[in-house]
C-alpha cells in the first residue's frame, strides 16, 4: 500500500500515520497528489491523507500520472526500489519526490523538484533560525569540560572559564 | 569539577603559544601517578607541534619565515613545504567560501595566521594518536578539538561550553562533541575587530562557533561567516556538515539544530 501526497513533508506525515508498503514484489509507482494501491496487500490505513486527488498504481503500471520505476522487481523477501513520482502541479507549484522502498518500507524520499517554497521547507531543518537563548542547550560551567570561545589571548586566559577548569584538573 | 563516571578522572595541563594559552585534557582511569606521566609526555608531545609552527608562522617573529614572506624578502616558491600547503589550503578555502575567508590582510599582506592553529590543532592530534591516546580534549585559546569521550562511558561525549560574548564569565550554551569533534569559534570580543567584513562593513555577528567533523573546517568557517554574515551562514551549513551558533551584535542568536535543546 503506497501512500503517495503532495509533498515529502506530508508523505512521511502519511507514512508515519500507519500507511505501509507491502512486500508486493512488483514495482509500485507512486504517484503524487493521489492516493495509491499497490498490488499487494495493505498492512494498514487503505487510503492516503492529504492526497489531493486519485491515482493508480499497479504492477509494472505507469499510472496517469506516475513516471515508471527504476527499481529492480524482486521475488525473494527483500525488495529495494527506487521509484519517481510524476511532477505535479499543486497550488505552490511543481512538485516531483523520489521514494526508496526496502524490505516493503519506505526507506528514503528524495524530492526531485521542489517549489522555492516547498525547498525553503526543507532545507530549514538543517539552517540556522533564529532562536531564544532558552532554546540553545543550556549548560553551567561545572557541567561541562571544556570552553569555546573566540580566541582568549595570553593574558585574558587566566581570568577565563577555561582556566578554573584547567586548574580544577590539573 | 564535577565526578563524570566513576573511575575515569581527568587531568589537564597548559602552555602558552601562538598569543594563547592552549589547554590539554585527558581522560584516564589508570594509576595516577602512570595517567599524570602519560599526560605530561602528550603535552611536551602537543606543545613541540605548536611551538615549531609558530617558529614557521608568526608574524610577531620577525625573522620567522612568514615574517619574511610578508616583508616581500622572500617569495612562496622557496617557502617550506608547510608554508606552501597551509597557503594553498587556504586558498582552496577562499574559493570555496566567496572570498569570506581570506588569508591576506586589508593591506594583501599574506597572513595565515587564521588557520595555523587549527592546523596545529590537527597536527597535535595526530601526534596524540600516534602515542595512543583515545579520550582526550584540546582546547587552543577557545577552539576545542576532541577524541573519544571524557567519563568511562565510551557514549559519553565531552561537553564543550560556547562563552557569552556579552558576560565572558556565563555561558550562552553547550555543544557535546560527538561525530562532530572540532568546535571552532570566531568573534571580536577578544582581540578587537580582528575580522574585517566583506565589503568593510561592521560585522553583522558578534560571536560565531562552528561544530564540524575537522577543526581546520569549524575554524575557517566561524571566521567566514563573521565576515560574510548571514549569506555566508547559510551558503556554509548548505555546502558543509556543520552546525552553527551565531550571536549578532545585539545579542539575539540564530542557531541550527544541533545547537538547539533537545526538547
Amino acid at each position: 500500500m503506497a501512500t503517495a501526497l503532495a509533498s515529502a513533508g506530508i508523505l512521511l506525515a502519511g507514512w508515519q500515520s500507519g500507511a505501509h508498503i507491502a512486500e508486493t514484489g512488483t514495482a509500485t509507482t507512486t504517484s503524487l497528489s493521489s492516493s495509491a494501491t499497490s498490488g499487494g496487500s495493505a498492512t494498514s490505513g487503505s487510503t492516503g491523507s492529504g492526497g489531493a486527488g486519485s491515482g493508480t498504481t499497479g504492477s509494472d503500471s505507469t499510472g496517469s500520472s506516475g513516471t515508471g520505476s527504476s527499481g529492480s522487481p524482486a521475488s525473494g523477501s527483500t525488495t529495494s526500489a527506487t521509484y519517481d513520482g510524476a511532477s505535479v502541479q499543486t497550488r505552490f507549484g511543481t512538485v516531483q519526490v523520489q521514494v526508496t522502498i526496502q524490505d516493503g518500507k519506505i526507506t528514503e524520499v528524495t524530492p526531485l523538484q521542489l517549489t522555492d517554497a516547498e525547498r525553503k521547507s526543507a532545507q530549514i531543518s538543517s539552517r540556522a533560525a533564529p532562536v531564544l537563548r532558552s532554546e540553545v542547550l543550556q549548560a553551567q560551567s561545572a557541567n561541562v569540560q571544556t570552553i569555546g570561545g573566540a580566541t582568549v589571548t595570553s593574558d585574558a586566559y587566566l581570568s577565563s572559564l577555561q582556566a578554573a577548569l584547567d586548574a580544577a584538573n590539573f | 569539577m564535577q565526578p563524570i563516571s566513576s573511575g575515569q578522572q581527568l587531568r589537564a595541563r597548559t602552555f602558552r603559544s601562538m598569543g594563547t594559552v592552549v589547554s590539554l585534557t585527558v581522560a584516564s582511569s589508570t594509576y595516577a601517578q602512570t595517567a599524570v606521566d602519560e599526560l605530561e609526555s602528550a603535552v611536551d608531545v602537543v606543545e613541540g607541534v605548536f611551538a615549531h609552527l609558530d617558529l614557521t608562522f608568526s608574524l610577531y617573529r620577525s625573522g620567522s619565515e612568514a615574517s619574511r614572506l610578508a616583508r616581500g624578502e622572500m617569495t612562496l616558491a622557496y617557502a617550506s613545504e608547510t608554508m606552501q600547503e597551509l597557503y594553498a589550503e587556504a586558498s582552496e578555502w577562499r574559493l570555496a567560501t566567496d572570498g569570506a575567508f581570506t588569508a591576506e590582510r586589508p593591506d594583501g599582506t599574506l597572513d595565515l595566521s587564521g588557520i595555523v592553529k587549527a592546523h596545529a590543532a590537527r597536527e597535535a592530534a595526530l601526534s596524540l594518536s600516534a602515542l595512543g591516546l583515545r579520550n582526550w580534549c584540546l582546547n587552543a585559546g577557545g577552539d576545542v578539538l576532541v577524541s573519544g569521550s571524557p567519563g568511562a562511558a565510551a557514549h559519553e561525549p565531552w561537553l564543550a561550553g560556547i562563552v557569552d560574548p556579552l558576560d565572558r564569565q556565563a555561558l550562552l550554551g553547550a555543544f557535546p562533541l560527538q561525530s562532530m569533534s572540532a568546535l571552532a569559534t570566531s568573534g571580536s570580543a577578544e582581540r578587537g575587530e580582528h575580522i574585517w567584513a566583506v565589503g568593510g562593513t561592521r560585522p553583522e555577528f558578534a560571536q560565531v562557533s562552528v561544530a564540524a567533523g575537522d577543526i581546520v573546517t569549524a575554524d575557517v568557517l566561524a571566521t567566514a561567516i563573521v565576515a560574510g554574515g548571514t549569506r555566508t551562514l547559510d551558503q556554509a551549513v548548505e555546502k558543509w556538515n556543520a552546525d552553527v551558533l551565531a550571536v549578532r551584535r545585539d545579542g539575539t542568536l540564530l542557531a541550527t539544530p544541533g545547537f538547539r535543546n533537545a526538547a
